[in-house]
């Protein structure tokens, strides 16, 4: 009985923990600027307000800057799934010649920092003039930064799916395409859900990337629009709180949403 | 890695004759496998090389140059790399990049793997504890910066408002040369314990029970059998979280920049964050380019350490 009472007492701070800078930062955006600095976080708005919101929402671009944020992560997912399950694929089913040295050369490239290639991928950018757009936003994240870690997930998953299900089908005269998209990927679907997630949130979350590529508003991530908003104005914790709650409160709903796939989906990449 | 003796498996089998007709079709096979296999890859594998190998060879190339990114680059040889070796500002941040992986790693996943070990039971409210356990996980990091930041005012912050109550006058945390980069490191500690929570009890769900039946009708206690029982299968777990947190610390930049800019005094200016400095705010891009090789050889020593070290003791299939 102890024992257990003393479980759930880790678990419970825990839990605290986890939540608590997410709850203290609704309360202190919903504060009215002057109880922000004179109450303590964790005592509750009395009088809650929307007034910063409005206030940073007004100032700043944020509309447009979650909206840009959004554009870029939605097509950097759907494209990095895409094409990681097509070369997943190959290099879990087809015994094309130079496989294994290709997979090792992807596998390698897993251990390179972001830092690293970003010189090069601009210079790279600025020759063909996609500084300061989509495609020069979007490009990297597919191909470069995060690409061989989802081909190596996606592809470790279709080497679970039995291959006498594709044998069966091969025998009734099924295509190669006619295997990958009625076993495979029906197949897969924790995995994608998986690298969806997983994407979504990096892409969305990442600021090295736009700090180079991005000079103007024009698209302008969250990231970065809050990071400027920080240094501008550092001392007006009503402001950048609110901006921050901005930032952080769009992944919270989507994960709530889906959380039960997503929880599920997230542990089966630890075992291969 | 498994390399197939047998002809592919993507037709379901070959014609039972033997003799020419077999070895054409057989040939036949290898041709369309090689085409199918290459045009699977072609959209992956032409942005493999575009924007992950040209721009690896770009750096290493970039790093024998004397160069601002504007005007004509001035070939140095490996000039860079010997002003590396003795610029004090790069041992700096080299050694903070060390001592936050060394922070933040330990601590990290003991606490992750203590919360596993709490869950791993039928429990009330187990789902929503690995639901809330989750959340900082997807939290931005440039925000949780300001957070942070906010939470270690040292005069409206929570914290030393909450050691105030207990009449402790905490520090000027993020001015504190000594308590910067601590403080640093507990928003990654926060963001991910959780997260490696959840990969750490799928391994200890995939312990056998049967084992465990064993050791108890063995008389085996509690702590021998996570020692000999839990600790060893949960290897494979452990080894991957290790792999990939460790390459993900060392590349900490988001918490840095918003935070701290590096200071107090280059108390936080870490491998990453100084990179970005010099090559793109004072526009040494060759220099950055040096050291941003350095940071990918310690990666790669680092990551094989951990694989030899976990290789005597793990068997990690990648077939």
């Amino acid at each position: 009985m102890f024992k257990k009472t003393g479980l759930y007492a880790f678990l419970i701070i825990g839990a605290l923990v986890s939540v608590a800078p997410y709850l203290m930062t609704l309360n202190s955006a919903v504060k009215q600027p002057d109880k922000l600095l004179t109450t303590p976080a964790w005592e509750p708005a009395t009088s809650p307000t929307f007034a910063n919101f409005s206030q940073v929402w007004g100032e700043y671009d944020m509309s447009s800057f979650l909206w840009h944020t959004f554009v870029v992560a939605a097509v950097v997912t759907v494209l990095q799934v895409v094409f990681s399950c097509l070369a997943a694929f190959a290099f879990a089913r087809i015994a094309f010649p130079g496989r294994e040295l290709l997979f090792w050369a992807y596998v390698a490239t897993m251990m390179v920092p972001q830092i690293v290639t970003i010189v090069p991928l601009f210079l790279l950018m600025r020759q063909f003039d996609l500084v300061d757009t989509y495609p020069g936003l979007i490009l990297p994240y597919v191909f470069g930064f995060g690409a061989p870690y989802a081909i190596f997930l996606v592809r470790q998953y279709f080497k679970t799916i039995p291959v006498d299900l594709e044998s069966a089908a091969r025998i009734d005269g099924a295509s190669t395409m006619t295997v990958f998209t009625r076993i495979m990927i029906p197949l897969s679907r924790p995995i994608l859900a998986t690298l969806a997630t997983m994407t979504f949130v990096n892409t969305w979350n990442n600021i090295l990337w736009p700090l180079i590529i991005t000079n103007s508003d024009r698209t302008r991530v969250i990231a970065l629009g809050i990071a400027t908003l920080k240094s501008q104005y550092a001392s007006q914790y009503n402001l950048v709180l609110a901006a921050a709650a901005l930032a952080l409160l769009p992944l919270v709903a989507i994960f709530l949403a889906f959380q039960r796939n997503i929880i599920r989906s997230i542990a089966l990449t630890g075992i291969k | 890695m498994s390399v197939r003796t047998r002809p592919p498996s993507t037709s379901g089998g070959y014609p039972t004759r033997q003799g020419a007709r077999a070895r054409k079709s057989a040939r036949r096979h290898a041709w369309r496998a090689a085409v199918e296999g290459y045009l699977l890859i072609a959209p992956s594998l032409a942005g493999f090389v575009i924007f992950l190998l040209a721009p690896l060879l770009g750096v290493a190339l970039v790093s024998l140059f004397d160069w601002n990114l504007m005007g004509d680059p001035e070939f140095v040889g490996l000039r860079n790399y010997t002003e590396m070796a003795g610029d004090s500002e790069f041992w700096r941040s080299l050694r903070n990049t060390v001592y936050y992986v060394v922070l933040n790693i330990p601590a990290q996943t003991v606490l992750a793997l203590l919360l596993a070990l709490a869950l791993n039971r039928r429990m009330r409210g187990r789902n929503l504890f690995r639901v809330i356990y989750v959340l900082p996980w997807m939290a931005m990091p440039v925000a949780l910066g300001i957070v942070w930041t906010w939470v270690f005012d040292p005069e409206y912050g929570a914290i030393n408002k909450m050691l105030g109550v207990f009449g402790i006058d905490g520090p000027d945390w993020l001015t504190d040369s000594g308590w910067a980069m601590p403080v640093v490191a507990s928003v990654n500690i926060w963001q991910y314990t959780g997260y490696t929570m959840l990969f750490l009890l799928a391994g200890l769900q995939s312990i056998p029970v049967s084992l465990y039946e064993a050791a108890n009708v063995d008389g085996s206690g509690p702590v021998r059998t996570f020692f000999q029982i839990t600790l060893p299968l949960l290897r494979p777990s452990l080894f991957f979280v290790l792999v990939t947190n460790t390459i993900g610390s060392f590349q900490m930049f988001d918490t840095v920049y918003v935070m701290t800019q590096g200071g107090p005094g280059g108390a936080t200016d870490t491998l990453t964050f100084h990179i970005y400095q010099q090559g793109f705010q004072l526009f040494r891009s060759g220099y950055a380019a040096a050291m941003a090789m350095a940071l990918f050889a310690l990666i790669l020593l680092v990551t094989a350490a951990q694989f030899l070290y976990f290789r005597k003791r793990t068997i990690y299939d990648f077939s």
